[in-house]
């Protein structure tokens, strides 16, 4: 556990990373709504397309509340772009990967990829960088919101609140000395 | 015109200025400092090398207007960032060339075809950073520099962005497909959202803030769909096609050269990203995120805050370009702009283009039928079309959709749009329009965005969206033209006005250079080869 993991709260620390990694699962989940959008290119009746929409929208939720969990223990900087980048490289041809594997087991498919593994993998892995963006970006405007309200009773949160609010302070500050350099010059 | 650099080694020319000389005669419609910014001057904060009097204020001539002031460059934040200024111009940049305009001309063409867009992508991202260069050595617009040099040339962008931007048919396409969903007129949709982003920015206490806050999250949800999407829908021969055809560099089909075409694929790659004068906006922004010499210039505040703007400064600052440290601080604002430029703007218009590109080809697979409509060019049917083979293959439920990505796209281009124009214009007028600053720029920000939005709903209810139908090409030719003149002026404004040190090198002078030619050879080729504007 590093530094930043909290020391004390007022529910169990499962729980408060439960309630830290809401965020992250949620925009997973969103993510896979748009799964089902593509089942509808393949033609497939409602309920494949259900399979497939939930095939990638839990590991993608479970992998984006993974994210979450891993900022709360200091494992990842708050907004940094590298980390998240290198972790949905893995993750997101996984979570493509295991959504492929339930689809072909529900439609009792034999092939499970249509292309060569390494190709599969591949693919994802390129699409992956901007999945990654986009997650982050998400993450970076609802999440401090979620942590926020939840900061009271969640000692998790509260620590990672106060990461947020040194960088916003950080960057503050960058801004006010350069405006203390305009206001000596008027002086 | 000339410009002098007080930092260099050579002799002071007769436009050097230093403490001790007052600044010359100001052009009539320039005002000059408040007594709150030119009291008493002080020293040069940030290190200014040779500093001899600790009274002595020193500046940077450029141009004929009002001297900078010379003070500390901000340090600049970690190259590698996420949410920043870009977003405006991926919210004003992907719009319909991005899913509708190149899908189409790769269904038409194949997808070698794309390696016009690399290029016309690739441009945009080098005017970016030129953009930026001005905006952040000085705090100014880019509008502010080309009157610098030549003070006609801010009014020709000023009078071209009344022409071309005042028309509310950029609505068109996102209330369109949201009436495909709602069943709600398009027009009561365009209109509500108008009064809609007027309040939301009158009550914003910065307005900066909140449309980045907004467009970030409807972008990442673009961005995050469209992933998934190609990720469910291509393979990777289907990138490695996209990719390869990215350099098939002189790939151009005959038919592609013809009368029917030739402006369409010219006007493809002119609205490849950003398009017509949002690029010029971009300075506008990265003055309100506090890039560079824009931390010392006080941000636009929503009108109902309007009273607690900061005093406005009546030009921008320049820093110390002999001073090592800053020169390090310098470089240090262009990485972050050139990760800006290269890895978020290129990165995610690429991106969102690709995913579109494999959703049409896909409809079109489906349903022959799609490949027809989308050739003949009927921009709506085209549309319908592609939603309609998504709900014949599953439910309306994914036609659903599909228009709300239509409609996401056109949300974000409309809450830019409008932000935008309102800021460049206000700066202009705020800067060059003899008694403008009774007002403070909050104020005639307030006043363009709202004469804006009333001047769109009379055009909705009662007039032609696009614009008169007389006057449909003189506004498609100035479009393209403002982004000729733009890479001109840019020549201009960044070796000129700009001290030495920081001047642009050979490289990007050479790509903005061949990007005015491009853009202006095209216009005029596709004018008097075909006798027709470009599309």
């Amino acid at each position: 556990m590093s530094a930043h993991a909290p020391s004390a709260g007022h529910v169990p620390a499962p729980a408060q990373y439960a309630e830290i990694a809401v965020p992250g699962a949620a925009i997973g989940l969103v993510a896979g709504v748009f799964a089902a959008g593509v089942a509808a290119l393949a033609g497939l009746p409602g309920m494949q397309i259900a399979t497939i929409a939930t095939g990638l929208g839990i590991p993608l939720a479970l992998l984006g509340a993974g994210y979450c969990v891993l900022l709360a223990t200091g494992r990842f900087g708050v907004g940094a772009v590298g980390p998240v980048a290198l972790y949905w490289l893995v993750g997101f041809p996984l979570a493509r990967l295991v959504d492929e594997v339930a689809v072909a087991g529900v439609l009792g498919h034999d092939d499970v990829l249509r292309d060569p593994l390494l190709s599969f993998l591949a693919f994802q892995a390129l699409l992956s960088i901007g999945f990654a963006i986009g997650f982050l970006w998400l993450h970076e405007r609802l999440a401090p919101l979620w942590y926020y309200r939840i900061q009271r009773h969640n000692a998790a949160a509260a620590d990672l609140m106060r990461r947020y609010i040194d960088q916003a302070a950080e960057m503050e500050q960058r801004r006010a000395s350069a405006g203390r350099g305009r206001r000596r010059g008027r002086s | 015109m000339d410009s002098s650099d007080i930092n260099s080694d050579r002799p002071l020319g007769r436009d050097d200025l230093t403490g001790t000389e007052p600044p010359p005669a100001r052009v009539p419609a320039q005002r000059g400092p408040a007594p709150a910014e030119s009291g008493a001057a002080a020293g040069t904060p940030g290190g200014a090398a040779e500093t001899p009097a600790p009274e002595q204020e020193r500046f940077w001539k450029a141009g004929r207007l009002e001297p900078m002031p010379i003070r500390s460059l901000p340090k600049a934040p970690p190259s590698i960032h996420l949410l920043g200024p870009t977003v405006f111009l991926v919210a004003l940049g992907v719009g319909m060339g991005e899913s509708y305009m190149w899908p189409r001309l790769v269904l038409i063409f194949g997808p070698e075809i794309r390696w016009l867009f690399l290029i016309g992508v690739t441009l945009q991202a080098v005017v970016m950073l030129e953009m930026s260069r001005y905006a952040m050595a000085t705090g100014e617009s880019i509008f502010f520099g080309a009157a610098r040099v030549f003070k006609p040339l801010m009014w020709f962008f000023f009078v071209t962005a009344i022409l071309v931007y005042i028309w509310p048919g950029h609505l068109s396409a996102g209330a369109s497909a949201f009436e495909r969903v709602t069943g709600i007129p398009w027009q009561a949709t365009a209109v509500a959202g108008m009064l809609l982003v007027g309040v939301v920015f009158t009550l914003a206490k910065v307005v900066y803030n909140l449309l980045e806050n907004v467009l970030s999250i409807c972008i990442g949800l673009l961005v995050v769909g469209t992933s998934v999407v190609a990720a469910m829908v291509g393979s990777l021969s289907d990138l490695s096609t996209t990719l390869t055809g990215m350099f098939a560099f002189g790939y151009l089909p005959e038919e592609a050269l013809s009368p029917a075409w030739f402006p369409v694929i010219v006007g493809s790659i002119a609205f490849a990203g950003p398009s017509g004068m949002q690029q010029m906006w971009y300075t506008l922004h990265l003055r309100d995120k506090g890039a560079g010499m824009g931390a010392h210039i006080p941000r636009i505040r929503g009108l109902r805050h309007a009273e607690e703007q900061e005093t406005m400064p009546t030009r921008g600052f320049m820093f110390d370009t002999s001073d090592p440290a800053e020169m390090s601080k310098w470089k240090g604002w262009r990485r972050w702009v050139t990760f800006d430029a290269f890895v978020l703007f290129w990165g995610i218009t690429m991106l969102v283009t690709v995913s579109f590109t494999v959703l049409a080809q896909a409809s079109a697979r489906f349903d022959p039928q799609v490949a027809t409509v989308i050739r003949d060019g009927e921009r709506d049917a085209a549309l319908d079309a592609m939603a309609a083979s998504f709900t014949a293959a599953g439910s309306p439920v994914f036609g659903t959709i599909f228009f709300l990505f239509i409609s996401l796209i056109g949300l974000n281009a409309t809450l830019g749009l409008f932000d935008s124009f309102s800021r460049g214009q206000a700066d202009m007028t705020y800067f060059f329009v003899p008694g403008a600053r009774r007002f403070s720029m909050s104020k005639l920000y307030g006043f363009f965005l709202w004469g804006l939005i009333a001047f769109g709903i009379c055009i909705l209810l009662f007039g032609p969206a696009d614009g008169p139908a007389a006057i449909l090409d003189t506004l498609a030719f100035l479009s393209t033209f403002a982004m000729g003149a733009y890479c001109v002026t840019l020549l201009l404004v960044n070796n000129i006005t700009l001290p030495k040190p920081i001047r642009p090198g050979i490289v990007p002078n050479v790509l903005i250079a061949v990007a005015a030619l491009f853009y202006l050879g095209m216009l005029f080729y596709s004018l008097f080869a075909y006798g027709v504007v470009v599309s």
